[in-house]
């Protein structure tokens, strides 16, 4: 018997996630939340160019119409789908809403969500005016 | 029964002899029911004495038998050779130091187990003539899923954040059994528990990446256990500062 000498492999911290399908799925869709916040932060712009007064919300209103910020403006919404989707499927797993000895069918709590994101949409397009 | 040979490439790690881990193969002749650890035990018993793994019970129970297999976390007596090629790559778990072969030293896992506590705090002990605690099974439920765990450490060895915090992080299958305890009506440990849960290396380094829940081979979903676990951790915290305690 030979004295102990435990090997430790290595993994590397700024490619791991080339280790496996798995992580370079999540890899892209943490990095893709990168389009969600500079949307965000684009909407927010705006509520401030409003609180500056007509001009400026003019001015804002014909760059968002700009074919190129449509553009991103579309792609950002793809990923904003995405995000909402893989968001309000691991509810489930984090909420669990529990019935005497049953657990709420996770399909429910997720339907539930989108049925609560379609009626505050709704909400805000009839608010805008446009519904 | 029909016969089929397959090429094991099993990772070797001697530490008398070897600097470094490396691949041997082996052929196997196996029937088409086995499983990895059938083909392991063919190795040991016909070919290789020298191989080391660990194994007991052949039926996921013990949870000794987890290694890589083909890039993923698996118990070798859970893996049928029917779902995978000829050619089987079978590795020691990641993110653990390899004593020998497939067997990984696992000391730093039991002392995280340890810190959470994995057991009932009753509020008060009763004496054995006292008779059980009661619990309804609604209150069984709450838990249940959480106590299936057979630490077989499938999930730290899929766990990214275990291995970028340098084994850091307490990792899914102990923060699973804490909230399991949590949950538990018969247990007022929370407390006891929360400065583990609650540390930086507790449910907040988890990243939610998910690799646990789907690689436990007994659905325990430790990365559910520990979204919960961040909720009720933050509510314990909130309540604290406007000083209302928590169970
Ligand atoms: S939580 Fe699942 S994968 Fe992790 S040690 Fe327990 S049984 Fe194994
Ligand atoms: S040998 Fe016990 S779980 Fe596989």
């Amino acid at each position: 018997m030979g004295a102990r000498r435990p090997y430790m492999r290595t993994m590397s911290k700024t490619s791991w996630f080339m280790t496996h399908a798995r992580f370079k799925t999540y890899m892209l869709h943490e990095i893709s939340s990168v389009f969600v916040a500079l949307y965000m932060w684009l909407l927010i712009d705006g509520l401030f160019r409003l609180a500056k007064g007509p001009e400026a919300w003019e001015a804002w209103l014909s760059f968002i119409k700009h074919p190129l910020v449509v553009v991103i403006s579309l792609i950002a919404f793809a990923f904003f789908v995405i995000h909402t989707m893989s968001w309000f499927k691991a509810v489930p797993q984090a909420m669990r809403i529990q019935q005497g000895e049953h657990f709420v069918d996770g399909k429910l709590i997720i339907g539930g969500h989108y049925a609560a994101l379609g009626a505050f949409s709704l909400f805000v397009l009839i608010l805008a005016g446009v519904a | 029964m029909s016969k089929r040979t397959i090429q094991l490439e099993v990772l070797r790690y001697r530490p008398e002899q070897d600097k470094e881990p490396f691949f041997q193969t082996y052929t196997v002749p196996c029937e088409e029911e086995w499983v990895v650890l059938d083909a392991l035990n063919y190795v040991k018993d016909e070919i290789d004495r020298t191989l080391s793994f660990r194994w007991s019970c052949h039926m996921f129970v013990c949870g000794s038998c987890g290694y890589k297999i083909d890039g993923e976390p698996k118990l070798g007596c859970k893996a049928f050779l029917r779902d995978y090629g000829d050619n089987i790559r079978v590795e020691p778990l990641d993110n653990f130091p390899i004593e020998r072969d497939l067997v990984v030293v696992i000391d730093d896992f039991v002392e995280k187990l340890q810190s959470v506590k994995p057991y009932i705090i009753a509020k008060e002990e009763k004496a054995l003539a006292a008779g059980e605690y009661i619990q309804t099974p609604a209150q069984l439920k709450a838990f249940k899923q959480y106590s299936m765990c057979i630490n077989c450490l499938l999930c730290y060895s899929a766990c990214p954040q275990y291995g970028l915090t340098n084994q850091e992080f307490i990792g899914p299958a102990a923060l699973a059994l804490a909230h399991r305890y949590n949950m538990d009506s018969r247990d007022v440990g929370r407390s006891a528990r929360e400065h583990v849960l609650a540390a930086h290396e507790g449910v907040w380094e988890c990243s939610f990446v998910g690799a646990c829940s789907v690689v436990c081979p007994k659905d325990v979903d430790p990365a559910g256990a520990i979204q919960q676990a961040k909720f009720t951790s933050a509510v314990d915290y909130l309540t604290s500062m406007v000083g209302i305690g928590g169970k």
